[in-house]
């Protein structure tokens, strides 16, 4: 009953639709399929990159959708149905875009173990719902930095864990110190930055094992370094 | 006839057909704004698995790739049956089996603990691909009244109008499907 429903005179939405437009869409969406599934399987490459390139040909693939399966934009018809589209992918953009962005700070920020180094680093706090946080307690050895307007004295320190480090300036001016370099930032002990007033020493505990560099945050170009080492 | 009527040529009826083209257009746009928030829902909760298995410990590419498949190839065979109305039977096989290799994939999941209850990610694993995967059953009913209908009847002008819908209505849950495999299936394995 291979009957032709477009000899019944209806408008169907694809009156500018024909076998080929549908074979072509077709095959342009399996080419569109294994792509990204054969880049992903044979890890051709990992990380962003790879996240980008399948993103942008599953939108390629949306778009070749909408316009061999859906033939949206054709014809003088259908331009309110696009405008229409065009207005949802807008509010989708919005939506998912903030929703991600928001999160992902929320989450850098805020994440579980974030919260709980720094509250061992700042409250001394040891111990949470049961858990061990990293706190130190008891005397250990103090690490004394002294910060000037052209370097930081000794610039690389080795200490271990539960040791103590005094950032003390002799400049006479308030320091902003913050951990990681410039250009990507790093936190430690929950803590990103540490303000060393001019006329008092700032104490923090080094409870986090590694290695770690910090400068100061006016004048990039003043590093340190220290590393951290269990006892 | 070689371009399509504008409006002043329209009769009554081919312009009541366009009107609700464009209000199941306009519910299909919605529908598109209720996944995209369960999209976001599912990226942001994707390593929320309570120090429980992953998506790429639990989910197959393969398996997703036969879906993807599947549904590609019916909603292909929609535009076919557009043509031809007996395609429209290769749609509900194929939209059938797609739904039963969905349902396969949950059974293993649940079958090994790994429910909704399990952890964030299960639950917007869940939550998204059941979404998705009842639209496809209900199209499939959808479908397989409106081809009793055309059996009994044959294509009558609201029979066609009825499959010009579903027709729509089909490969929007095929353009949903590309991001579920992109975004469910492949991106947890490309290491961001």
């Amino acid at each position: 009953m291979a009957e032709h429903i477009q000899n019944n005179g209806i408008t169907t939405g694809n009156e500018h639709g024909s076998v080929r437009s549908y074979v072509i869409g077709f095959i342009l969406s399996l080419v569109l399929t294994a792509i990204p599934y054969y880049m992903v399987t044979e890890q051709l490459m990992t990380g962003r990159t790879l996240l980008l390139i399948i993103l942008g040909i599953a939108l390629a693939q949306m778009f070749v959708q909408i316009f061999f399966f859906l033939h949206l934009g054709r014809g003088p018809k259908p331009l309110y149905n696009v405008i229409f589209f065009g207005a949802t992918a807008g509010l989708i953009v919005l939506v998912v875009g903030a929703s991600l962005l928001i999160m992902d700070n929320l989450y850098r920020n805020m994440s579980p173990q974030e919260i709980t180094v720094r509250m061992a680093q700042e409250e001394n706090i040891a111990e949470l719902n049961g858990l061990s946080t990293g706190a130190c307690q008891g005397n250990n050895a103090n690490h004394i930095v002294v910060i000037s307007s052209e370097s930081v004295q000794p610039q690389y320190i080795e200490a271990s864990r539960c040791d103590t480090l005094s950032f003390a300036v002799e400049d006479g001016e308030d320091h902003m110190i913050m951990f990681g370099s410039y250009e990507e930032p790093v936190s430690y002990g929950g803590m990103y930055d540490v303000i060393v007033r001019s006329d008092r020493s700032k104490i923090i505990t080094l409870n986090e094992v590694g290695n770690f560099t910090y400068h100061d945050h006016s004048n990039p170009d003043i590093i340190g370094s220290f590393s951290v080492v269990e006892p | 006839m070689n371009h399509a009527p504008t409006r002043d040529e329209m009769t009554h009826e081919e312009a009541a057909d366009d009107r609700t083209m464009f209000g199941f257009w306009v519910y299909l746009m919605t529908d598109l704004l209720m996944f995209a928030v369960l999209f976001a829902v599912f990226a942001v909760l994707l390593n929320s698995t309570d120090g429980g298995p992953g998506a790429t410990d639990l989910l197959s590419p393969q398996i997703a790739l036969i879906n993807t498949v599947l549904l590609l190839t019916s909603s292909f065979t929609v535009g076919l049956g557009l043509q031809a109305v007996t395609w429209f039977g290769l749609t509900f096989l194929l939209g059938a089996a797609f739904l039963g290799v969905e349902l396969y994939e949950f059974y293993e999941l649940i079958h090994h603990g790994h429910t909704m209850q399990s952890s964030a990610f299960l639950s917007a694993f869940f939550v998204l691909l059941s979404t998705h995967g009842l639209h496809i059953a209900a199209g499939l009913l959808w479908l397989g009244i409106i081809l009793i209908y055309v059996l009994k009847r044959g294509l009558t002008r609201s029979n066609v109008r009825k499959l010009a819908l579903l027709s729509l209505f089909w490969h929007f849950l095929d353009i949903v499907w590309i991001f579920i495999f992109t975004v469910v299936y492949l991106m947890p394995f490309t290491g961001v």
